[in-house]
């Protein structure tokens, strides 16, 4: 039975994707840190995952635990993942998002200089790697240049990625633009929204602050771009894929589906403007050219901009009927 | 009289700028790693006036001691571990030191300067590994960065770690994209020392042949000397910003074999040179060569040593040296 081990498996993309393997019988191992909160949900989601405890950040115990389980393919979905909570922690930031990933690679390499079979790695790679782009939309050869802890440290783990390929390992990095679903956590802005607008259809809050309503995403549906990744790691040689819709949409256009969708209208009546909201530094226009994924991976998408809001409205909406 | 910390203070250009900065009347502090560092001895006979403080670029309480111990105006931040095949086989390491070192040193600085962050200023080293599989000739300030090595990925992330802090705090901190820069305190397991050393030993005697990687790989050098001159004008200006510092020449490891045996009488140097698949690097960097005009136009500087003056001075360094060892 064919293995594989993810990193961040109690993340969203982790927890499709683990869905996605197993139902391919696969055998999916996943990495979980101590202090994850999350464990209990994923367990009821896919009991059959077996995890393992552990710290990106720790080289030594990740090597083991690579060995152990000897997977044929490595997602390495884990680390930090907010660029907010990147200006407040640079060092941890740099040493799980950035080093870790550095560790799952040589980890590979050497399982597979010892076992002399291939190990697949992917990185799940961040458009914040870009930074303020010169040029929308961004292909896979526009400058990175980042403007975050965050971006420097998803910059060092792609470019580790194309050290090792270069070496002769497997090794894919998809650059993932923002993918939401009703598993988004609530911090982000997307599920902010439409948990919002489902307590406030529901009578259970009355407004909604946000940051800037005019900053503007190419936002995909999180299950599409896991099938994107399976489909990358499997192409039969290593690349790197952008992973998008090639749409912007503001959050203005985010909240007015998504408050449409609840039956509150108009929308401003409900939402006003908190600067404390505002990242230090904001990325410009961030859209993707996914032409390779497309044309290589006979990917696209399949939910657009409307049915992914109104999903994650429709799942808020049932939780806060509950 | 003003004050200025250098990490890296054992390495070839720790000691030329610590040399720079001592004739500028700077006070001038070293950062040392260990309790018991063989290269101590090194750097206090070399440069006496340089005053050591222990720390470690990896500990970040050891820098913010540093730091306030050598309240200085001036950071040079020049530690890694710089050599790129060592980097393949410690990655680990070589990204700890080389890359999170930096981040490191801005916290460290930043949290120095506290609320008032133009009391300080930053240097960082970056290299033209950066570079790496190169996606322009010559190369810029806004070219592309596709490092091809752990040491290349790791010095990438201080690159852009040091703009963010630049750009996000508004900190003085300029990074200086650095070509190759060689001299006779370069380390024996550079190419241009190992053919140096190897050249004069063969010249007295004491060696036949000198084992090579790719002889047709080409770079762009410099003399360390001159190139520690540009960081020091780049914390002089009023705006912190990046700069390529290069030649802006390329040459061949034959090259250099070239000037180096003809500058001990040898024409013909083929059965003195072998050339051994180890010392191949499993990914080659390609056409590296640097665009200065930035640096020369806004810092004013210029190098002062050619290719030939460099090779030449590093093959009577080493003679100089290999007629002290007695029996060598």
């Amino acid at each position: 039975m064919p293995t594989a081990l993810i990193t961040g498996i109690t993340g969203q993309d982790g927890g499709y994707l683990a869905e996605r393997l197993l139902d391919e019988d696969w055998h999916v191992h996943g990495l979980v840190h101590a202090s994850d909160g999350h464990v209990d949900e994923l367990r009821r989601r896919t009991s059959s995952v077996e995890l393992h405890e552990g710290d990106l950040a720790d080289a030594a115990a990740m090597s083991e635990l690579v060995n152990e389980v000897a997977p044929d393919e490595i997602y390495n979905l884990g680390g930090i993942s907010s660029v907010a909570f990147s200006w407040e922690y640079p060092l941890l930031t740099a040493e799980v998002s950035g080093l870790g990933a550095g560790a799952v690679l040589e980890a590979a390499w050497q399982l597979k200089q010892r076992g002399g079979r291939e190990v697949r790695v992917l990185q799940a790679s961040s458009a914040e790697m870009f930074g303020l782009p010169a040029q929308s939309p961004q292909s896979e050869d526009t400058p990175i240049s980042p403007v975050s802890p965050y971006g420097a440290a998803k910059a060092f783990a792609h470019h580790f990625v194309a050290v090792y390929r270069a070496r002769g390992l497997h090794a894919v990095s998809c650059i993932l633009y923002n993918h939401e679903s009703p598993r988004r956590p609530p911090q982000f802005v997307t599920r902010k929204i439409t948990r919002a607008a489902a307590l406030i259809a529901s009578g259970r809050q009355d407004s909604l602050e946000l940051g800037s309503l005019d900053v503007r995403r190419d936002w995909g549906w999180a299950p599409d771009y896991v099938e994107a990744m399976v489909r990358a790691i499997r192409y039969p040689h290593p690349h790197d894929f952008i992973i998008a819709t090639g749409e912007s949409h503001s959050v203005a256009d985010f909240v007015e589906v998504a408050f449409s969708h609840a039956g509150l209208r108009p929308w401003r009546n409900y939402v006003s403007l908190d600067d404390r909201l505002i990242r230090p530094v904001d990325a410009a226009e961030l859209v993707g050219d996914s032409r390779k994924a497309r044309t290589m991976l006979g990917w696209r998408p399949v939910v657009n901009f409307d049915d992914m809001v109104r999903r994650m409205v429709d799942s808020d909406l049932r939780a806060a009927s509950s | 009289m003003p004050r200025a910390l250098i990490t890296g203070i054992t390495g070839q250009d720790g000691l030329y700028l610590s040399e720079l900065l001592l004739e500028k009347e700077y006070e001038v502090y070293g950062l040392i790693r260990g309790q018991n560092n063989p290269k101590r001895d090194l750097v206090e006979r070399a440069v006496p006036g340089v005053q050591l403080l222990t720390g470690d670029l990896t500990d970040l309480s050891s820098l913010i001691r540093a730091l306030n111990a050598a309240q200085p105006d001036e950071v040079y931040n020049l530690g890694a571990i710089s050599f790129v095949a060592y980097s393949w086989e410690n990655a680990r390491l070589t990204s700890e030191v080389t890359g999170l070192g930096v981040l490191n040193m801005l916290e460290a600085t930043r949290l120095y300067a506290g609320t008032d962050m133009s009391c300080v200023r930053f240097y960082q080293a970056s290299s033209s590994e950066m570079f790496g599989k190169v996606q322009e000739v010559p190369q810029r300030e806004t070219t592309l960065l596709w490092p091809r090595s752990p040491y290349g990925v790791a010095k990438v992330f201080g690159h852009y770690m040091t703009i963010n802090y630049r750009e996000s705090y508004g900190m003085h901190a300029s990074s200086g994209i650095l070509f190759n820069h060689e001299s006779p305190r370069r380390g024996p397991e550079f190419v241009t020392r190992k053919i140096s050393q190897a050249v004069a030993r063969i010249k007295l005697g004491r060696q036949d042949e000198v084992a090579l990687g790719n002889l047709d790989a080409k770079r762009d050098w410099g003399f360390a000397g001159d190139y520690v001159e540009a960081m020091w004008r780049m914390l002089q200006q009023d705006r912190a910003d990046d700069y390529v510092v290069a030649s802006g020449e390329t040459h061949s490891i034959r090259e250099f074999l070239d000037v180096a045996f003809r500058h001990i009488g040898i024409e013909d140097w083929s059965q003195h040179v072998v050339q051994d698949p180890r010392f191949f690097r499993p990914a080659e960097v390609d056409a590296l060569i640097g665009d200065p005009r930035k640096a020369h136009e806004r810092l004013g500087w210029k190098p002062s040593v050619s290719f030939a003056q460099l090779v030449e001075t590093m093959v009577d360094a080493d003679l100089a040296d290999q007629r002290t060892m007695v029996g060598g």
